[in-house]
């Protein structure tokens, strides 16, 4: 069942027709008044057709559209390749001299490290004498020396010239 | 912008490869021994073995015997202690602990004479044999092992 509002959105677009349109048209209070307004409502929507509806583009404005759309294009995509270059610090230049700086850098670091290792690997195997004396009044010809046996890994301080002593010290 | 990371991270990681170990507790066995050459010689004692070969190639005696000795187990690597026979003294004190080892202050004495000091690096792995006076037919040797 359509309310009134619907008949009459209907009867003004001219849509109801036979036995729907006779019944509606004797329900209205004012039937000079429906129909000056059904009038009035056709003028404003012609109206509305004429001054909004789509413009038609012709070929050549629609051409015209198209070229000017593209110059703006190119226009816009310069600057952002621009903008991309300038926004990265890493051009190839830059990033074969990083390079070749870390490397050396590392290079530097690796000699120093393995300088300052090397005494220390090779003390590690190795006990090493740093100093020895007697006493020159016990032991006046008393000569001192020292040297590795690296087969073995022996440190050895040897003494020459220290006083002898008797068997007797041998004891335990 | 320059990216100081990746230098940061690889000099951290040559420092840490630099940085030594640490070291654990480590006993010093220290010993008075007497060389000599006899006809029936006795075994060698067990913490020699190690530096048999050489100690027979390198003083020309067949026979070893301890006559004084200590087992020291280093913490700190500040400790003394003395290995001692009946005549002979050998005061041991260590001064610290570095890359390379134990620095050690050695003293030989004679009963209260002083008869040889020295300042030794004693690494892990390196026995440190200190020749000492001929003692009768024989020779004092300061044998010194990390074990």
């Amino acid at each position: 069942m359509k309310t009134f509002e619907e008949k009459w959105t209907a009867w003004l677009d001219g849509q109801l027709t036979g036995k729907e349109l006779v019944e509606f048209e004797a329900s209205l209070p004012d039937n000079a008044a429906a129909k000056l307004e059904k009038l009035e409502a056709k003028k404003l929507g012609a109206l509305l057709k004429r001054e909004l509806g789509a413009h038609a583009i012709a070929n050549e404005e629609f051409f015209s559209h198209q070229l000017r759309e593209r110059i703006a294009r190119e226009n816009v995509e310069p600057f952002r390749e621009q903008a991309a270059q300038v926004s990265t610090w890493w051009t190839i230049r830059r990033l074969f001299w990083t390079g070749t700086a870390s490397l050396a850098l590392f290079l530097v670091f690796a000699v120093f490290v393995m300088r300052e290792k090397n005494p220390a690997e090779q003390s590690r195997y190795l006990s090493q004498i740093l100093n020895a004396r007697v006493d020159p009044v016990v032991s006046p010809n008393a000569t001192i020396s020292m040297f590795e046996a690296k087969g073995d890994r022996v440190t050895v301080l040897w003494t020459e010239g220290l006083q002898s002593l008797p068997a007797d010290y041998a004891a335990k | 912008m320059v990216r100081p990371f990746p230098f940061v991270t690889a000099f951290i990681a040559l420092i840490m490869s630099a940085a030594p170990g640490l070291r654990a507790a480590e006993t010093v066995w220290s010993g008075l021994v007497i060389a000599e050459n006899v006809a029936q010689p006795e075994s060698i004692p067990l913490e020699l073995t190690r530096i048999e070969r050489l100690l027979k190639e390198l003083f020309g005696y067949n026979q070893f015997q301890v006559i004084g000795q200590s087992s020291k187990t280093l913490k700190t690597g500040q400790e003394d202690w003395l290995a001692t026979s009946k005549f002979f003294g050998l005061h041991v004190d260590a001064r610290g602990e570095s890359e390379a080892g134990y620095v050690l202050n050695l003293k030989l004495y004679k009963e209260k004479e002083l008869l040889l000091e020295t300042d030794a690096k004693l690494s892990k792995r390196s026995p440190l044999v200190i020749k000492g006076p001929q003692v009768g037919s024989g020779q004092l040797l300061l044998v010194l092992i990390v074990q």
